[in-house]
């Protein structure tokens, strides 16, 4: 396939066809683009091996100040030469001349001197011969002539160049790079099939190959789309998802769930409390009656009602699910809930105060541990994760407790994931629950860390557009 | 979770059996200990809470040799009866009224063996003793005490040397100047405080703040007294369960010490029996063990048992806190049988899984603001006041606090989700425009006590955005996603500015705002560009 050209393009190689090594301001007079066209299209035509540019440093020359007076008004040899022809004739006193021409006395001498105008005997001055126009006149004349700074390779003269560089302020110089621009074997070619063919303007086939400008899709947020992904899970293995809220007494958080009323987890700096809170009919009085009666008889102390009464951002979804549990009479039952949860966490690149979690149950008459880590096992199958094992665990409400370790190919180890257990009968009794019920559950954020490689899970909240919009909607 | 270290030369020492570093390592999770951090002499491990026998290495060992099948079976706490006395005094029951203590006899301490006491001390006093409320420990050198002792309250002038302290301080100064003072100070209050004093009057111990200076324990000791006062009787002896047994493991010989008075008496550590069937072993871990399996199981993790008729009789030491009943005991035969053992099973059902229907609308609702170019980003739901009132501009009269926040960042509950999603624009600009960002989550109001709801907000920044844009968007996604109409009327809020705010109404009910953002809130979040944005009260107009 022939490569598609641009008509910029097009147009900057048919000029090059016609003469080689142009300017870029050459290339806009000839082509009629304008200067930003045409360096775009020497940048495309660069990029594509058609052209080549040679980079170059041209010199510039503009007169200085007395450069122009010389201009206007003559060199100061000029001046005294002809001072002296109408005033003196052929000779006078060098002082004569002296207080005429002040500062410029010396350089006046010097220079018709070295001209071979005049001659000096005895502090007089004799005339001699032709005065010609001298190389540094013409030059002078020269750049005064240009409308724009002249080039220094322009002007033939170098030596009347050299010499008013020794003169104060008669010269001023710059330089800029230049590019000339010449074809390549492959350009010519190019150019050459160019001008033969002359293009219709709607039948012109563009060039697939450029780059096109970034667009983003909006698109959901990433951990959303990992939230998304555990609940299609939980659902594909027959679990349904209850909700609830975020703010939950004492009692659904901690005392129905067996943890005592004086447990170190249930202290301010561990959990929220909201300030100046308080839930007013927060469970049946059965079931207050009951679960304070397990507390009394486990832990050996006197249960408050205050104490349950006492709102927190919970700290777990298990808040969720036992007082569903506690609602309902399931004789079998799969449910699942995602969710905020809430610790009084100094926020660091470990440690949220919020996260999302999930968390499973399974209700049934002959369920076992061993149905637990297969359920686990599944879940995580159904992630990608393959390599799993199991260790014993401690949590407050579950008797057996395991934890899952997970192998992470990118960090070469094994990982902490989701944690299980059998609830505690001492959690399940006292709320009427009489089958017994499988649970597990974790951080979703700590998935989506390993997900995305992020070693900081504040970057998960940081909202960077640049992240949003680079992480891949599917990986 | 605490954290212990563990020498492999000191385990290998006390194990009594020459056990590579790797099974050791590879043993440690088994009884319920996490890995922390490996280095070649030694390794950091965390226990959990309910097993505070595992604080000292000399308990984690005992663990092991059961796992490991080195020694199997409860270890028994063989105390002697001592003659040395503890009389308490009435005047304590209003304040600290329980005290116990044990003698531990003719062993030998090493640096790290008092290394490891000191942190048990520390993790039961934050652990059952509850940062030492419930109750705490004076550990002291025997030999320097002249019994019997006295346990009584005493005014705050009371003066002796403590811990730590080269000179006499009077219990106030202690209070207020040394640091367990400030630390836990407030747990004693009014005029009288608890001490311990010898029978030479010398005081040698204020709990639960400090021991006195002169009892202090060394390498050089050989007798140490062991002394718990608590508010709590039954904490008191939990705690001294767990460090006579680890002194016994250590080579001391134990002696029981005798306590009088107001309520108080000698204490027993006698250890106890619970019945185990094998049925409800066997369908918990869905297994099928036989008695003789689940009695060797138990006993690999450190519990007596035996048969007796058709059920096992389970003989449980003192120190065994966490024990409540047979569920408990359940788990002690899945850690001696080995949970690697156990392979995973999938559990038959016919149950079909739902996505909860707020969550499909949800889900609905965030394709469509996908659909007109509305990215999602999530905020938390505890912000600053700054954000969410003061850059806003809006009332704060009915904030929502939590109570001590770590940050102040993450101090208040959000009403709204706009401010958030201001915050996001503000970090955002140096990335192109336009912007177009939408939220959805939880909100909060003040209620009896307090009222949930979703809400969906969004926002669109660049130079052209205004109010018909964004009602555009609004009426688009109402109509599409749900066939609903709505209408704007002409409203006021210091978010959006004046004339160019509505609120949104849908079927008579006002459902939410949408409007231009005031400039000069554009202003206080540091952005220079015109925004247009709603905030939609999801819940009662979608879902209830």
């Amino acid at each position: 396939m022939p490569q598609v050209l641009h008509p910029i393009e097009q147009q900057i190689l048919k000029s090059l066809l016609a003469k080689e090594n142009m300017t870029v301001e050459e290339l806009v007079e000839k082509t009629k683009l304008s200067i930003d066209q045409v360096r775009r299209g020497i940048e495309w035509l660069k990029f594509k091996e058609l052209v080549h540019v040679n980079e170059s440093q041209k010199n510039f020359v503009i007169l200085g100040k007395r450069g122009h007076e010389a201009f206007e008004k003559g060199l100061p040899e000029r001046n005294l030469v002809n001072f002296l022809k109408s005033k003196f004739g052929a000779s006078c006193e060098m002082n004569e001349v002296k207080d005429e021409f002040k500062n410029d006395f010396s350089p006046a001498i010097a220079n018709a001197k070295k001209n071979n105008w005049i001659e000096i005997h005895e502090n007089r001055i004799h005339l001699k011969g032709y005065h010609d126009t001298t190389p540094e006149e013409k030059v002078i004349k020269q750049i005064a002539k240009s409308t724009s700074p002249t080039s220094v390779e322009e002007i033939n003269e170098k030596e009347a160049i050299d010499l008013l560089k020794k003169r104060p302020d008669f010269l001023s110089f710059s330089s800029s790079k230049q590019m000339t621009i010449l074809l390549t074997e492959k350009g010519a070619e190019s150019a050459k099939s160019v001008s033969e063919n002359v293009s219709d303007p709607y039948s012109r086939a563009i060039d697939v190959e450029a780059p096109a400008p970034v667009v983003f899709a909006a698109k959901s947020h990433p951990l959303q789309d990992v939230i998304d992904e555990v609940r299609e899970i939980f659902v594909s293995l027959g679990f349904s998802e209850i909700i609830g809220n975020n703010v939950q007494s004492c009692f659904w958080n901690f005392d129905a769930l067996f943890t005592p009323q004086d447990h170190p987890a249930r202290e301010m700096q561990d959990t929220f409390y909201i300030e100046n809170a308080k839930a007013m009919k927060f469970a049946k009085p059965d079931q207050i009656r009951k679960v304070s009666e397990a507390h009394k008889k486990g832990w050996n102390y006197q249960w408050q009602s205050e104490e349950a009464r006492k709102m927190v951002l919970r700290t777990h979804t298990t808040a969720i699910t036992i007082r569903t549990l506690a609602d309902h009479d399931y004789d079998e039952a799969r449910l699942f809930s995602i969710g905020k949860v809430f610790r009084n966490e100094k926020v660091s690149y470990k440690h949220l105060a919020e996260f999302h979690q999930v968390e499973g149950v399974v209700v049934g008459k002959k369920v076992t541990l061993r149905d637990l880590m297969g359920l686990q096992t599944e879940f995580y199958h159904k992630m990608g994760i393959k390599k799993i094992k199991f260790w014993p665990t401690f949590f407050p409400y579950t008797e057996p407790s395991l934890q899952s370790m997970i192998y992470n190919d990118k960090l070469a180890k094994w990982v902490e994931l989701f944690g299980m257990g059998i609830f505690r009968p001492e959690v399940t009794k006292p709320l009427g629950i009489k089958n017994p019920v499988l649970a597990w559950g974790g951080g979703i954020e700590r998935i989506a860390m390993l997900r995305f490689g992020l070693e900081d899970v504040r970057e998960l909240y940081e909202n960077k557009f640049g992240w949003l919009r680079s992480v891949p909607k599917c990986q | 979770m605490p954290v212990v270290t563990l020498y492999f030369d000191r385990i290998q020492k006390i194990l009594g059996k020459k056990i590579s570093k790797e099974k050791i390592t590879s043993t440690l999770p088994f009884i319920g200990l996490d890995i922390e951090e490996e280095a070649s002499d030694h390794i950091n491990v965390e226990y959990s809470p309910n097993r505070p026998d595992y604080s000292t290495d000399y308990g984690i060992i005992t663990g092991l040799q059961g796992l490991l099948g080195i020694k199997l079976g409860m270890q028994q706490l063989h105390i002697k009866v001592g003659k040395d006395m503890i009389k308490a005094d009435s005047s304590v029951s209003k304040i600290r009224p329980y005290v116990t203590a044990i003698e531990a006899k003719n062993g030998t301490l090493d640096d790290e063996s008092i290394r490891q006491i000191i942190t048990m001390q520390e993790d039961l006093h934050n652990g059952i003793g509850r940062r030492r409320k419930k109750a705490s420990i004076g550990i002291h050198d025997l030999d320097k005490i002249k019994f019997p002792l006295y346990y009584k309250s005493i005014g705050t002038d009371h003066r002796f040397i403590p811990l730590d302290s080269d000179v006499e301080m009077t219990v106030t100064e202690i209070l207020e100047k040394t640091e367990t003072g400030i630390k836990y100070g407030n747990i004693l209050h009014g005029q009288k405080v608890p001490v311990i004093m010898d029978s030479t009057g010398k005081t040698i111990s204020l709990p639960p703040i400090t021991n006195a200076k002169f009892t202090e324990i060394k390498s050089t000791t050989k007798n140490i007294l062991v002394e718990v006062t608590a508010t709590d009787k039954n904490s008191a002896e939990d705690i001294l369960a767990v460090i006579a047994n680890t002194l016994q493991t250590a080579g001391f010989q134990i002696y029981s010490v005798r306590i009088s008075g107001a309520n108080n008496s000698t204490l027993k550590l006698k250890p106890r029996d619970l019945l185990l069937g094998s049925e409800i072993v066997n369908q918990t871990l869905g297994l099928e063990l036989s008695n003789s399996v689940i009695i060797k199981s138990l006993r690999k993790s450190r519990l007596d048992a035996k048969m007796k008729g058709r059920k096992i009789v389970c003989t449980i030491p003192r120190y065994r806190t966490d024990i409540f009943g047979s569920m408990d005991l359940v788990e002690e035969v899945a850690l001696g049988y080995g949970i690697q053992n156990l392979t995973p099973t999938i559990p038959e059902s016919v149950s079909v899984g739902e996505r909860h229907n707020v969550t499909k609308k949800l889900e609905a609702i965030r394709l469509l603001m996908n659909g007109l170019g509305y990215t999602e980003v999530m905020n938390f739901e505890l912000i600053s006041k700054e954000i969410l009132y003061e850059k806003t501009g809006r009332d704060y009269s009915k904030m929502i606090s939590v109570l001590d926040s770590k940050s102040q960042e993450h101090a208040i509950l959000r009403d709204i989700l706009l401010s958030g999603l201001m915050d996001v624009l503000s970090r955002n600009i140096h990335e192109s425009y336009p912007q177009r960002i939408f939220e959805i989550g939880t909100v909060y109001e003040k209620d009896l006590p307090l009222k949930e709801e979703i809400h969906l907000s969004c926002v669109s920044a660049h130079n052209g955005a205004g109010f018909t844009e964004i009602k555009s968007v609004l009426q688009s996604l109402l109509k599409t996603g749900f066939n609903l109409e709505c209408k704007t009327i002409a409203s006021k809020d210091s978010i959006f500015a004046d004339g160019r705010i509505a609120s949104v109404v849908v079927n008579g009910k006002q459902a939410g705002i949408v409007g231009e953002i005031n400039p000069e809130v554009i202003e206080n979040f540091k952005l220079r560009i015109p925004i247009a944005g709603f905030e939609l009260n999801l819940t009662g107009l979608i879902f209830d």
